[in-house]
Parts: C-alpha cells; structure tokens; sequence
C-alpha cells in the first residue's frame, strides 16, 4: 500500500494480485490492474513527475518465467542445470561435468536463458552468478555469439546506475527495453541528472547533445547572473561539440525575455563553429524573434535560396520599400534573387517596386532598361513613347550608345503610326529592316527609301533588304531592274541566290555574268545550266571543275536517255 | 461523390511505352537510384487508390470529372496560376468538393506558396514534396531535367540550382558512398564543393546514424565538376555528332525527339493504300502529313546506341552496312528449308523487325540531318566557325556575320556565332562592337538593347578592352584544335566537332590523365596515388587562364578509414562528372570517348543540371516581348 506523494490518492496491491488506484477518501475508484501474479511486490512506490505513477514489481509477468526456470526447486530446464553446473564446478564437484553433458544440445539456448534472466534481477549478486553461468556455458560452445551477453552487461551497468538509490530510478528491465534508452534519457533529463545522463550517453555511444540543450536552457531559465556570464558559461561547456544545434537555447532565451542573450548565443554560436546547421531551424525562429536581418543572412549563408524567399518575402510584406531595400541592399543573393522574382512575377506592382529599387540602389541603367522593356507591353503608341523618353532620359554618359538608339526607337513608333495611318497595315512591333522590307512588298519603295535614309540604313543591309522583299512578292522584273540600277554593294551572288531558291532561273544567267568569274561555273551548275557551266570553266582554264562539269552532265544526259519511255 | 483520383502532371515527358529498360547495366548500379524515385512516387500517388487519368497541366479548364486531383510540377509560377485557375472555376461553378493535392518536384518554394497564397487557394491544396532530381537518362548519363539552369545560374544569378544539385549529388553520395575526392573548376563549382560539405557537417546534426553508416565510394573516386560559364565557347559550336546534329535540328526535349509521324508509322511497306493508282497522293497511308509524333531517343534502341556518338560523317555508311545485313538477315529466309531451319528464322524475326523499324528511323532522320548539312548556309557557318575557335583571322568572318544580319536568319543563330567570336577575340573591337550592336537592334527590335546587356553581363558578347588573348593560349597548352581528325577511327575526343575538342572534356581529362601523352594518373602505383590522378597538377598555368577557382577537395570518414577506395570487387573507379549549368549531346559524347580510350581502366557516369545546345542556351538570353500583332 502506497500514498501518492500529494496525499490525493492510493495505490493499494491485492491478494488476489491486483494492482488497485482509488482516491485516499475511497470515493473514486481510478484503475484497477491484473498483474497475474500472486507474489506481493516488495515495493509500490509513486513517480513524482505529472502524477503519473507507475507500479513497481520485482518480477514481472515475463521476467518471472525466466528466473523462476532457473530458481524452481527441482527445475531441469536447460538453464536451471547451467546454473547448477557452475555452482558444482565452484564447488569442484564432478557433477558439474554431468550436468553439462547432460545439457550438451541444448547448452547455447541455457546460456541464453541465464543472460535473459540476469536481466531481470535486481540483485548484483544474482546479476553477476547469471552471467558468471552464462559465461560458463559459453566456454563449452565451440561457436558462440557474444552479442547478447555484452549487450546485457552493458544494460544492467546502465540500469544499476538508475536503480542506485541517490538516483532511483527502479526500472526493470522490461520497462527499459519498452522504454528505450532514449526514453530514459529524458527521464533523467527531467530530474536535472545531466552528468549521469552524459555519462550513459558517451557508455552507449548516443548522442549528448539535447542533454547540453536542456541543461543549457534550465541555466537560462534559473540562472540569475547577467547574459554575459550565461552565455559565456554555455558557450564553453558546448563549444566542442560540432553539430550541436543552438536554436532551442536560443528561443528559450527569447521566450524568457532574454532577447539579448538569444542573438548572442546565435551569434557565438556562428563565431564558434563557423557555421550553424540547420538553417531551416533557424531562419523562422530568428524570424519569430524579429532577427529578421539575421534571419535573411542565415538563410543565404545556407545557400537554400528556398529560404532566402522566405524571409524577402516576409520582409517585402512587412517593411516600406526603402527600409527593405535598406535591410536587402547589401547583401548580392537576396537582391539577384529579388529581382528574378519581380521579373517574373511582371505585374504592374513588382515592376514599380523593382525601379524603386534599382533607384534606391543606383542602378540607373537596369532602370531605363526595365522600364523600356515595360514599355513595350504597352498597347498605347503616347503611352509607349512617353514611357520610353523615361527609360532614354535614365541612361548615363557611358550609356550614349543606349540613349542614342531609344531615341531613334521613338522616332520609329512616330513613323510607324503614320504608316499605319496612310496604308492601313500594321507596322508597330517591327524593328527598323522589317518596316523597309514590308513597305516594299507593299509596293511603296519610294516611302521604303525615305525610311531608309532617314534612319541612316547601311547600303549592303538595304540592298538585301529590297532584293529578299522583291523576291518575295515575285516582282522579277523589279528584282532586274534593281540589279541594273547601279553597281550592287553586295555583289551579285545574293541575287542569284534568292533567285535560286525562289526556283525562278530565267534571269539567273544574267546575273551569274555579274559575278565574280571564277564563281561563275559553280554558281551555273546550281541552275543546271551545264553548257554555261562549262563554258565558264573553260575560260577560267579550271579543269577540275571543267571535268567536274562534264561529269555532271553525263549524268544528267544519261538520267534523261533512261526516263524516256520506250 | 466519385472518389476516383486524377494527376495533372507537368513533368517532363509522358512515356507511353516501357521505357527505361536500357538502364542497370553498368558497375554503378543506377536501378538503385531508380528504385527510390519510383517507391517515392508510390508514396505520393498513395496508390492504392489508384490513377485514373493523367492529364498534362496546362492554361485553361481542366475537363474531368474526377474530384480527387493530384498536381505534380516543377515549383514555378505558372503552373501555380494554373492550378490556381482551376480551383477558381471549381469554385465559380459550384461544381461539388474536390480534393487537391499539389506535389513539387523536387520541392516546394516560397515563391510558389506566395503565388498560391495571393491566389487565394492555399488553404484549398494539400502540399508535399516529390524529391525527384537526378533523373538518369542512361546509364551513363544522369540530368537534373531543370532547363532554365543557364539562365538562372549565370544572368540571374540565382543559385537555386546549386542548391538543389548539392542535394542530389548527397542523395548519390547517401547510395554510392562518400566521393573520395571533389575536383573542379569555376566559382559556381565551388559553391557546388562547398555546399556538399557543408550539407554533410548539417547532417551530423540531423541524421547522425545515416551519416556514420555511410562508408567511401567502392566504385567512384572522384567527382569533377566544371562550371559552364568556364567553357562558353563548346556549346556554341555546331555538333557534329548523330545524336548532337539530331539536338540542333529537331531538339532532344528529355530524351524524346518529335519527327513526322511518317517516319515512325508501323506499317513499313506503302501497300496500305488499297490498288487506287495514279491518283499522285500516296500520303493517304494513314498518317496525315505534317503530323508529329514523339519517339524516344534512348540506348535501349541498338541501332541508336551504335550511332549516336560518331561523327556524323560516318553514320550513313554504317547505315548501309546495317541495312545490308538485316536484308542479308531477311534473305535467310531461302535458306530456310527444314522445320527446325524455318522455326529458328521465326524466332529471329521479332528482332530483326524492331531492328528493321530503327533503321527506318534512323534512315530517314540522317537523310533530313542530310539535307541540312549539305546546304550553302549550313557549310559557311560551319566553316565560319571552325576559323573561328581556330583562330585563324580573317575579315571574312565579320563580313558573313554581317550578311546573315542582313539576310534577316534568327536572332540566335546570328547570336550564337558572334558570341563564339567574341569569346574566341577577347571582345570585339569597340567600333565593331558597336556596329553589330546596332545592326541588331535595327535588324531585330530595340528590346535587345536588354539581350545585348544580358549577353554583355555574361562575358559573350563585349568590348575589347586589351588585346591580351587568354584563349589563344589555352587553344595551344590544351591542344584544343586538332588538324588531322580521322572521324571513321577517332583518337581524339575533338572528333565530335570535326577538329575542335571540347575545352569542357579537355579540362576532365587533365584531372584523369597526366600529361597529354594519355597515360592514367593514378593507376601507375607509383607515388602517392591518389584517387582521382594528379589533380590539376601541371595544369595549374592553363587553369589561371579560365576564369572561377580550381578546387581540389578530399572527404574523408572518422573512423581512419583511409581516403582511398578500396576496389575489392575488381570494377574500374568511376569519376563523376557534373556539368554545372548544363552539357551539350557532344560532350557525352567526348566523355563516353575518355572511357572508351584504355579500355577498362576507367568508367565515367555524366552528371548535368539539363542538357543544352547553343541554340537553347542563347535563347535563354534573348529579351522577348508581347508581339503587338497577337495582343492588339
């Protein structure tokens, strides 16, 4: 019978082997438990933390079976003569050998009994007879797999230590496999037992790090020294162990009112080691503690660019555009970034908040060439060009080249909306070449030569221009014409040429004379105009080609002697 | 309430047939990778209940009469207005309750949440994660899939995908084992190395046991990544392998190529038509001209395995000899005269029909590649070209740049050869800078002055501020041209580009080889011996030529387990190689070469964030803006 330590209830253990909880006035009757067994504990005994209370039993339903195998009087299991066998060999009696012998086939299974059952005493003196049998046992296996016994030795060290009496924690064996070793770490964690928990830690190779986390963050929450000797004092105690994550300590320290001593672990923390893993830790919280400036160095310094939206976005949200760009301005991811995202977004919204910034942040040429770019998405040709002046006016001394051609793009909106007007065909949206080419192909080459001087064109760029757009609408006599016209900037190959590929070839000849003479039997060839072809080669005295030529004719005449039909 | 469930899935490719069946091969076992993403795709489709329809996320209502809706997509933001979309009419039409879940892959991102969030519906979605990232192509050849790398690396310089290749090269190291030893080249690279480190200090913090358990690489000894923006000038160039001139002309989107559906038809022989004779069109064989069809591009197609890294010079007389053999194959048939003779044919035939099917294909992509190769255009470029990172200068090549402004051919192909001459040049010389400069934004629009900045920014296309040419010297010390390339029996990996050889693959085989008399470093059992080779040692003058740092990072386990791997099970070591930013088909090539060279002496397993040409990698730059024709 056991009174809970508040005095409210009662855990009682009956003679029928029932575990039994009713409040101390009798009233509430809270949990009644078959244990299954009839032997009384020695023990019943009440956990402190949040009322939950657990039963103490020395031998449970499973641990019984084992022990009472081996500690039955008369018992013959395989085990309970192990263990006999070696209370005979201490005791330098030859029945120690029968025993074994008698066990022989079934020795491997008794060793593992007696390890099972040292588990499940209480007693180091029955824990250390188990296993001394065990171990004896074991020596008459030829193959044997010590796993099991170094696993239970290392188990009952652990468990010894709980179970001693400045600790006490009386945990079976049992409870510890249900449990977990981790489990048990935070049992011990909870009753601020940090030294035996790193110790059991480092025994069983787990990691110590939310053990320093905990102890880390009752220091801040108990501590009353200044933030300087607190964070000092946790900095040195943590300092070597890599890995750690100092997020925890830090919202502890935030949440207790500490909102120095929070940037300052976070920021030794980053001196220390260099680096703080787990950023996507780390970034909301710094944001939840309005680090928002650390927060967005956090989140670049990870590289996760996923991170670093996150905290623009948050801060775009939050902050006017001048102090965000303050906060984002010196730091080169978050504003490639940022202007990625405005780009793409491209609404009327982000395109404003991107000149904003590249004002803010001198980049008058990304200026004028955002807003240029925006200019052509405007439907309205006053609308267009007042937007483009802008974009003109934004481009600097080393960006005359820039200036220079927007204005002449103006001109061309200018000229282009009086084409529209006079021919009723549309023009804007072509660059400077397609708005000649057209006028061309619209039979207004008189107005095509007006824009071409007043937009300066280069000779060779017109001369191709008219000759592509005459061979387009398939005027042939024009295409003649302006070969006659005068001596052709861009010989007269591109005639031949366009013609060619037009499959137009009666002038063709004509042209090809105009070439260069060497080229000349090569370019006849194309029209298969052999005789020509030949001719050319021979007054060029080019006897390969002239051979080639002849080849070639052969076979054509040969190809034509052979699709006649017969 | 139907309980039956959809996935509108904006993933790459939608394999109608068994594919991945040429993969797990090889010493590295890849099916491991596989078997993850795919148990984790289980997971995420909770498939017990099962999919009943898949549909391709895209604008517009998604027609279905499903209420349990799973999205898988990449986190970007227009596939969130999408789905947004749906919700919105969901809602709007009063149309019942559904259920959306939304899958990210590889993950989600703040950005996207914000989208959702501004939307309106992420209270509606359940979200979670799909952690798909290498995705391997081959066995060789395994690709984060993420296309827009380039871009986001080097002109936005957003360093996601740095982020996200740390994450699967771990995911690697989580199955092979810890890399020996991290190699490379390049700012971004380093980031890369760094990254990777640093994630494996976090995971002591995380997963101490996993971190613990993980022992060294038996197979890979070294990973070597290189930084693209180290080699700007490769991928500019035309490829001139198979399966590279296949990417510059119909475009290898995630291993599928679309050709008309004509080529792959199954039915081989034109008697589908009926007797109706005479009529002139012989279209009508059940395919409508025009049609496109996707087929994939894989090693479980022989025929393509044998073909896809040669020159293309000597892909049509393999042909031929395929196509004798398998009508030599077919002609057995006469031969065939007692049961058994005729039984063994039958069991042939399968075979020899999926072989005839490939040869088809094969045939008729390498006779339209044909057509492209053999015209004027085609030729000036390439010639343009091989003058150019030959360094032989003329004013010829200006001149045709100039003519091809004129002739009006797209921006990109103008773009991508006066960026290889500027590369090549140091710059352009500031009255020619900004004469082309001009010419281009007169030719094709003013928003370029943008695309000039863009590509400016980037280093392809500037001024000349001194005559100092770093290029010219790591041409020489790196031997970069190579005269006298025998396509038909390669010795050297310039084969690829008909006489260059890819600096990119140059650079790997420093760290492999000693010296350029090809001998393995490493393997000698003399010295220290290293996994890896050398390292960078000799190499170092030519490295300070290329921009970004060179790095040389050996990772180690706690327990004194010695940085060498230990190779018990005989297999040759592995270097990783990861491409940084995106590789073109060539320099899988060139790589597969390396390990082809001293046969068995060493595996390379290519790692790349998408693979690129100089097509889509300049595309990338280019400032595109509404076309008032369809707007207005």
């Amino acid at each position: 019978m056991s009174v809970s330590p508040n005095g409210k209830y009662l855990a009682l253990f009956t003679s029928e082997g029932k575990l039994w909880v009713v409040s101390t006035d009798f009233q509430k009757n809270l949990l009644e438990f078959d244990t299954q067994s009839k032997l009384p504990p020695h023990q019943l005994a009440w956990s402190v933390y949040s009322n939950v209370f657990f039963r103490l039993h020395k031998m449970e339903s499973i641990g019984l079976d084992a022990t009472e195998n081996i500690f039955k009087i008369g018992s013959t299991t395989p085990a309970a003569m192990l263990y006999d066998a070696l209370d005979s060999f201490e005791k330098k009696l030859s029945k120690a050998d029968e025993n074994i012998r008698s066990i022989r086939l079934e020795l491997s299974e008794a060793v593992e009994a007696c390890i099972e059952a040292a588990g499940h005493e209480f007693t180091h003196y029955y824990q250390r007879l188990l296993l001394k049998a065990a171990s004896f046992g074991k020596s008459f296996l030829e193959i044997h797999n010590a796993d099991s016994f170094v696993e239970m030795c290392k188990i009952l060290r652990v468990l010894n230590a709980v179970r001693f009496y400045e600790i006490g924690i009386p945990l079976t064996y049992v409870q510890y496999q249900s449990i977990s070793p981790d489990a048990l770490i935070d049992r011990l964690i909870c009753r601020h037992q940090y030294l035996l928990a790193i110790k059991i830690c480092e025994y069983l190779k787990m990691r110590t790090d939310r053990i320093l986390i905990h102890w880390a963050c009752s220091k801040i929450k108990k501590s009353c020294d200044d933030e300087d000797t607190i964070c000092r004092m946790i900095v040195d105690k943590l300092a070597n162990k890599p890995g750690l994550s100092y997020s925890e300590i830090a919202m502890t320290a935030y949440v207790a009112g500490r909102y120095k001593l929070a940037t300052m672990v976070l920021s030794s923390a980053t001196k220390l080691l260099d680096y703080e893993p787990r950023a996507g830790d780390q970034v909301p919280l710094l944001m939840s503690m309005k680090q928002d400036e650390l927060a967005l160095t956090k989140a670049i310094e990870s590289g996760d660019t996923h991170l670093v939206y996150y905290v623009l976005l948050h801060l775009k949200r939050k902050l006017d555009v001048a102090n965000f760009i303050n906060v984002v301005s010196k730091k080169p991811l978050a504003c490639n970034l940022l202007e990625a995202y405005c780009k793409e977004q491209n609404t009327k919204e982000n395109t404003e908040f991107l000149k904003k910034f590249y004002r803010l942040d001198d980049r008058t040429t990304d200026k004028a060439n955002l807003t240029l770019i925006e200019s052509f998405q405007l439907k309205d040709t006053a609308q267009r060009i007042d937007m483009m002046k802008e974009a003109g006016k934004l481009y600097d001394k080393e960006h005359t080249f820039e200036a220079k051609a927007v204005e002449d793009a103006i001109r061309l909106i200018q000229v282009q909306a009086q084409l529209e007007k006079e021919y009723g065909e549309l023009f804007t949206g072509l660059s400077i070449s397609s708005t000649v080419y057209k006028l061309i192909t619209i039979n207004q080459s008189t107005r095509a030569n007006k824009v071409r001087s007043d937009f300066k064109m280069p000779d060779k760029r017109f001369w191709w221009i008219k000759l592509r757009a005459l061979v387009e609408i398939r005027d042939w006599e024009g295409v003649a014409a302006f070969a006659k016209f005068k001596k052709s900037p861009i010989g007269y190959e591109p005639f031949v040429e366009e013609c060619v590929k037009a499959r137009q070839f009666t002038k063709v000849g004509e042209y090809i004379l105009k070439c260069d003479p060497h080229l000349r039997a090569g370019l006849f060839l194309k029209i298969e105009a052999y005789n020509e072809a030949g001719e050319q080669a021979y007054i060029q005295k080019d006897m390969e080609m002239l051979q080639y030529v002849s080849g070639q004719s052969q076979c054509e005449l040969f190809e034509r002697l052979h699709s006649v039909p017969v | 309430m139907s309980t039956s469930t959809a996935a509108a899935v904006a993933a790459a490719s939608t394999p109608t047939q068994q594919t991945g069946a040429h993969l797990g091969h090889t010493s590295l076992n890849i099916d491991s990778l596989r078997d993850l993403a795919r148990k984790e795709l289980v997971n995420v489709l909770d498939s017990d209940h099962g999919v009943e329809n898949i549909y391709h996320l895209q604008p517009g209502p998604l027609e279905t009469e499903h209420r349990n809706l799973i999205y898988i997509c990449r986190p970007q933001v227009n596939y969130m207005k999408y789905i947004a979309d749906t919700i919105h009419r969901h809602v709007n039409d009063h149309a019942g309750t559904y259920r959306y879940s939304l899958f990210f892959v590889p993950r989600r991102t703040a950005v996207c949440e914000k989208v959702l969030e501004d939307e309106g519906v992420f209270g509606d979605i359940t979200m979670g994660e799909y952690h798909l990232d290498l995705i391997p192509l081959e066995d060789d050849l395994l690709s984060l899939e993420w296309d827009s790398t380039f871009k986001e690396l080097y002109l936005d310089r957003d360093t996601t995908s740095i982020y996200y290749a740390a994450k699967a090269l771990m995911r690697l190291q989580g199955i092979y084992g810890w890399f020996p030893r991290i190699l490379g080249k390049g700012d971004y690279s380093k980031a890369l190395c760094d990254m990777m480190l640093r994630m494996r200090r976090e995971m002591a913090v995380d997963d101490l046991d996993v971190s613990q358990t993980t022992q060294m690489s038996q197979n890979i000894d070294s990973l070597i990544i290189i930084d693209r923006s180290v080699d700007l000038v490769t991928p500019l160039c035309t490829q001139l392998t198979y399966e590279g001139l296949i990417d510059e002309i119909f475009h290898i989107k995630n291993s599928f190529v679309e050709v008309d559906a004509s080529l792959v038809s199954t039915a081989p022989a034109p008697t589908t038509s009926g007797s109706v004779s005479g009529s002139g069109s012989v279209s009508g064989s059940g395919t409508v001209p025009g049609k496109k069809k996707k087929v994939s591009l894989n090693g479980g197609d022989k025929l393509f395995s044998e073909l896809r890294d040669l020159n293309f010079a000597v892909v049509g007389g393999l042909l031929n000899k395929v196509a004798k053999r398998i009508n030599a194959d077919y002609e057995e048939r006469h031969n065939a005269k007692t049961m058994p003779q005729i039984r063994q044919f039958i069991s042939k035939m399968g075979g020899l029909a999926a072989e005839h099917q490939s040869l088809r294909l094969h045939t008729s992509l390498a006779e339209q590649i044909m057509d492209y190769t053999m015209t004027d255009d085609f030729n000036k470029i390439l010639e343009v070209q091989q003058n150019v990172v030959a360094g032989i200068a003329t004013n010829k090549e200006p001149d045709y740049i100039e003519e091809m402004i004129n002739k009006q051919v797209p921006l990109v192909q103008v773009l991508r050869l006066l960026c290889l001459y500027s590369l090549v040049n140091n710059g352009l010389k500031p009255k020619q800078y900004e004469f082309f400069s001009r010419e281009i934004l007169e030719v094709y629009g003013y928003e370029h002055i943008q695309t000039l900045e863009n590509l400016r920014r980037l280093g392809m296309f500037t001024k000349q501020v001194t005559t100092k040419n770093s290029y010219n010297l790591v041409r020489r010390s790196l031997s970069l041209i190579v005269d006298e390339v025998n396509e038909h029996a390669p010795n050297d990996i310039s084969y690829v580009y008909s006489g260059y050889a890819p600096l990119s693959v140059r650079l790997v085989q420093c760290v492999v080889y000693r010296g350029k008399d090809g001998k393995q470093a490493g393997s000698g059992g003399k010295g220290p011996g290293l996994p890896g080779g050398n390292g960078w040692k000799g190499f170092e003058e030519v490295l300070r030529m290329l921009p970004g740092r060179t790095f040389d990072e050996k990772q180690r386990v706690d327990d004194g387990q010695t940085i060498h791997s230990k190779r018990s099970n005989g297999q040759p070591p592995i270097s990783l190689v990861f491409f940084l930013g995106g590789c073109t088909f060539t320099e899988v090539s060139a790589t597969r070469f390396l390990a082809s060279q001293d046969r068995g002496q060493r595996d390379f397993v290519i790692c790349t964030t998408q693979i690129l040409n100089g097509s889509t990698l300049i595309d990338s730059l280019v400032q595109k803006v509404p076309d008032p024709r369809t707007t207005a």
